[in-house]
């Protein structure tokens, strides 16, 4: 790499941009936090349940208890407002980072995307110097101020957003999505009772126009959020777009208000001057002239945004590695910007038998799964996998000899009727965990014409 | 130039969308095209067809029961008990064409854990001990007899097991029921008493709050947890989780391999399990249809394009009833007596199980749980 090839990564830039961000994300991941205990679900989701579904490879992430939980979520919010207020900044960035991260490993059937998203911006927060302007380390350290930075400490965080954008674009190129105008024709006929735009809901036109003005926001408005002339316009359009996903779908939570708070990054430095010119002590810069932040080795920081770049690409193609209907089988369906893409529903009723087929025990989900894990067990075929294996322990434990655990499963997506899910013969407690295709699977087979 | 297209498409894409706005103003009153349905209509028609109605009988059935539970105590015999068997019998099937709406007041009184305590869902039938489905804590009842003082409100398993239902249903049909009375007179039918003046009091507290709950009941057309629509969409799955569970399913042995649990179905000293596990799943076949009124949940997956969906879950309703009908009452000895009859029951519960907890709400959007959801 020559320095004109790596120029438009590092020349300097102002750290405005970074600042704002900094502050917006720290106090949107507090409020987000505070919301999810305020509502109860610290207890509910990590400690209430008798289960949790690992992450493969994670399995050594495990609740820490009533008080651990809280605990740890008092220290996750208490680093939130240092990074806001840029206190200590390295080591909240850092705790933020870990105890958020850990929080989501801790169970799978609470995985949605933009949790994903806020641990690899969390990530990426840690090497920046986010600080450095209008910030409690500054006003500790004067000395410590800087008023530009490389621009790849930009970049990389606008990449990110870009990445969000366009594969949740290019998962939209399908056709449920596209030609049958589904999953928002399910879903839109709940939403009539909502005000002036109620009545529409009823109508498959509504439904098309949903699905194709997503998609092909998902998967230009970066563009035009990167072009200087639209900037304005299509900044609106963002927040349009998420303000309507709020109202339409609340119950995707803190998604609509981290891409609209995310999006600011794509403004002109000066925007960013003037943004933050309102909060009180931000003195104008040039009061001592640029200051700019350098980077001992650099180049290793370049040759990691590098990796990252190739793996925040790889990692959402993967899908292509594995046989089958994605929405089915959902191999390689995770960590892969696929938000509010398919309606799908299912229920699932397990037998355990001894080696012998002389007892026979029909599971009672409820006596080991939350609701809520219940219902995202029932469409996932590596969770069905997972459960299947606790089944066979705690039956082992209950004196079942070589307990056989058998799944009965019935799926629906996009409207369509549910069907027999996964193979009713196969012995789920002897079916491994892995990467790979899971044979036992049933097929989909598709029936548009059925209702 | 781009500024001004921009401009230009922005006004464009306005105009379009107050044109469709205004067009559609001007049409009829009713819903804008035929797919319309107005699930404001069907609420209201819920609310003055089933529920409210359904109260005030479960009311009137409760007064008949007081009477003939006055005259039996008056003087306890098997011919008195006949007559009041009767009026228990009424009472207690009038409580399963409500049993469906455990949401608003009725969930708010807690009327299903007080009245008719199913045990729930979330435990083990084979180990989690005597207290778990629909049973009876006679010991807790004896207890506070003798005791003569007890508290109805506690919220543990020993105080649902202890009124209600399955108190009456205990101290009218259990074991020497007769006998019990004629020898320890005054505490005992005081007990009675007041098990039935709590009845009352919990049922006339949700009777009475309907009508003023109405009016929010039809107005919220919202399909999200707690919604209306929501609520009787999930005791669709909730009751029939229930019929699979406790009513019929683990008392059969499903959860034990094979032990039969006969002594917890549904009041079992009165030997009518069977007939109200028939009148649960007809009554909710009546809530889905709407009593074929055509301001059914039916008329809506109909109106959502989902014919065949609709078609099936009927048939299946049906099905059901057909093969609950078959297992003869007591359903306590049927559980070994006709075990294939009861087999075949609960094999068909499943699979209309399966079409209204995971189908029907897959169709109609509605949520099942509290937490924010980007998946499905």
């Amino acid at each position: 790499m020559t320095a004109t090839n790596t120029g438009r990564f590092t020349k300097p830039v102002s750290i405005a941009p970074l600042v704002t961000f900094r502050i917006t994300f720290g106090l949107l991941m507090f409020v987000s936090l505070l919301r999810f205990w305020w509502r109860g679900w610290v207890t509910d989701v990590y400690v209430l349940p008798k289960f949790h579904f690992a992450y493969q490879g994670f399995e050594w992430v495990q609740p820490l208890g009533h008080t651990g939980m809280h605990a740890l979520f008092f220290t996750v919010l208490a680093a939130a407002l240092f990074i806001a207020a840029g206190f200590l900044y390295r080591w909240a960035a850092v705790v933020f980072f870990l105890g958020f991260t850990y929080i989501e490993l801790i169970d799978v059937t609470t995985y949605l995307n933009h949790y994903y998203f806020i641990s690899l911006v969390a990530f990426i927060m840690i090497w920046l110097p986010a600080n450095r302007r209008y910030s409690v380390d500054v006003w500790l350290k004067p000395e410590k101020e800087r008023t530009q930075l490389p621009a790849w400490c930009i970049q990389v965080l606008i990449f990110q957003i870009s990445v969000v954008y366009v594969f949740a674009g290019l998962a939209k190129i399908n056709s449920d999505w596209l030609l049958e105008a589904q999953p928002m024709r399910t879903w839109l006929p709940a939403k009539t009772h909502l005000p002036l735009v109620g009545r529409f809901m009823y109508e498959p036109w509504t439904a098309y126009l949903f699905s194709w003005f997503g998609a092909v926001y998902d998967l230009f408005i970066v563009f035009f959020l990167l072009n200087k002339r639209t900037r304005p316009y299509a900044y609106a359009v963002v927040l349009v777009f998420h303000i309507a996903t709020a109202i339409f779908f609340p119950g995707i939570g803190m998604f609509p208000y981290v891409m609209m708070t995310a999006s600011l990054l794509f403004f002109s430095a000066d925007f960013h001057e003037r943004l933050l010119g309102y909060l009180p002590g931000y003195s104008p810069k040039k009061r001592t002239g640029d200051k700019v932040y350098n980077y001992s080795g650099q180049q290793i920081f370049l040759a990691a945004f590098g990796i990252y770049v190739i793996l925040q690409v790889i990692i959402p193609l993967r899908f292509l590695l594995y046989p089958g209907h994605l929405f089915w089988h959902e191999e390689g369906y995770r960590f892969s910007w696929r938000v509010m893409l398919m309606e799908k529903a299912g229920t699932a009723y397990f037998t355990v038998k001894d080696q012998a087929h002389r007892e026979v025990y029909t599971v009672n989900n409820a006596e080991f799964l939350t609701p809520l894990q219940e219902k995202m067990m029932s469409t996932q075929p590596d969770l069905i996998l997972k459960y299947a294996h606790y089944l066979a322990s705690e039956y082992g434990k209950r004196g079942v000899n070589h307990p056989e655990v058998y799944g009965e499963i019935y799926v629906a997506l996009n409207g369509q009727r549910s069907r027999l899910f996964v193979d009713t013969l196969v012995n789920l407690a002897a079916q491994p965990l892995g990467w790979g295709h899971y044979q036992w699977v049933l097929p989909y087979k598709n029936s548009t014409n059925q209702q | 130039m781009k500024k001004i297209s921009l401009v230009a498409f922005l006004v464009v894409a306005l105009a379009t969308v107050f044109y469709a706005c205004s067009k559609s103003d001007g049409g009829d009153d009713g819903p804008g095209t035929g797919q319309g349905f107005d699930k404001s209509a069907m609420l209201a028609s819920y609310a003055d067809n089933l529920i409210i109605p359904g109260y005030t009988a479960l009311q009137q059935q409760l007064a008949n029961l007081k009477t003939a539970s006055d005259a039996f105590l008056a003087a306890p015999s098997e011919g008195t008990r006949a007559t009041l068997k009767q009026a228990y019998t009424a009472a207690h099937l009038q409580y399963e064409r409500v049993a469906a709406f455990q949401f608003g007041p009725a969930e708010s009184a807690l009327l299903d854990l007080f009245v008719n305590f199913s045990g729930g869902l979330d435990y083990n039938f084979n180990t989690s001990g005597e207290l778990t489905g629909f049973s009876v804590d006679s010991n807790k009842i004896e207890q506070n007899i003798t005791a003569g003082g007890y508290t109805f409100t506690n919220m543990v398993r020993s105080s649902f097991y202890s009124q209600g239902f399955p108190a009456l249903n205990y101290l009218y049909f259990g074991p020497n029921a007769i006998d019990k009375l004629n020898a320890d007179p005054v505490k005992r039918k005081q007990y009675i008493n007041d098990v039935l003046a709590r009845f009352k009091a919990l049922v006339d507290k949700v009777a009475g709050d309907w009508p003023a709950y109405r009016a929010g009941f039809i107005a919220n057309t919202k399909t999200d947890v707690g919604s209306p629509i929501g609520s009787m969409i999930n005791q669709f799955a909730y009751q029939m989780d229930l019929l699979k569970g406790p009513r019929i399913g683990w008392p059969f042995g499903k959860q034990s391999n094979g032990i039969v649990f006969a002594s917890k179905t549904e009041a079992y000293f009165a030997g009518i399990s069977g007939a109200l596990a028939v009148e649960n799943i007809t009554s909710l076949k009546k809530i889905y249809t709407n009593n074929g009124n055509g301001k059914g949940m039916s008329d809506y997956l109909v109106a959502l394009g989902k014919q065949s969906l609709n078609t099936d879950v009927l048939a299946q309703f049906d099905l059901v009833i057909a093969r609950l009908q078959a297992i003869p009452d007591p359903l306590s000895a049927s559980l070994t007596g006709n075990a294939a009859a009861v087999e075949a029951a609960y094999k068909e519960i499943q699979k209309l199980l399966t079409l209204l907890k995971t189908d029907v709400p897959s169709a109609t959007g509605v949520q099942i749980t509290f937490m924010d959801n980007d998946g499905d």
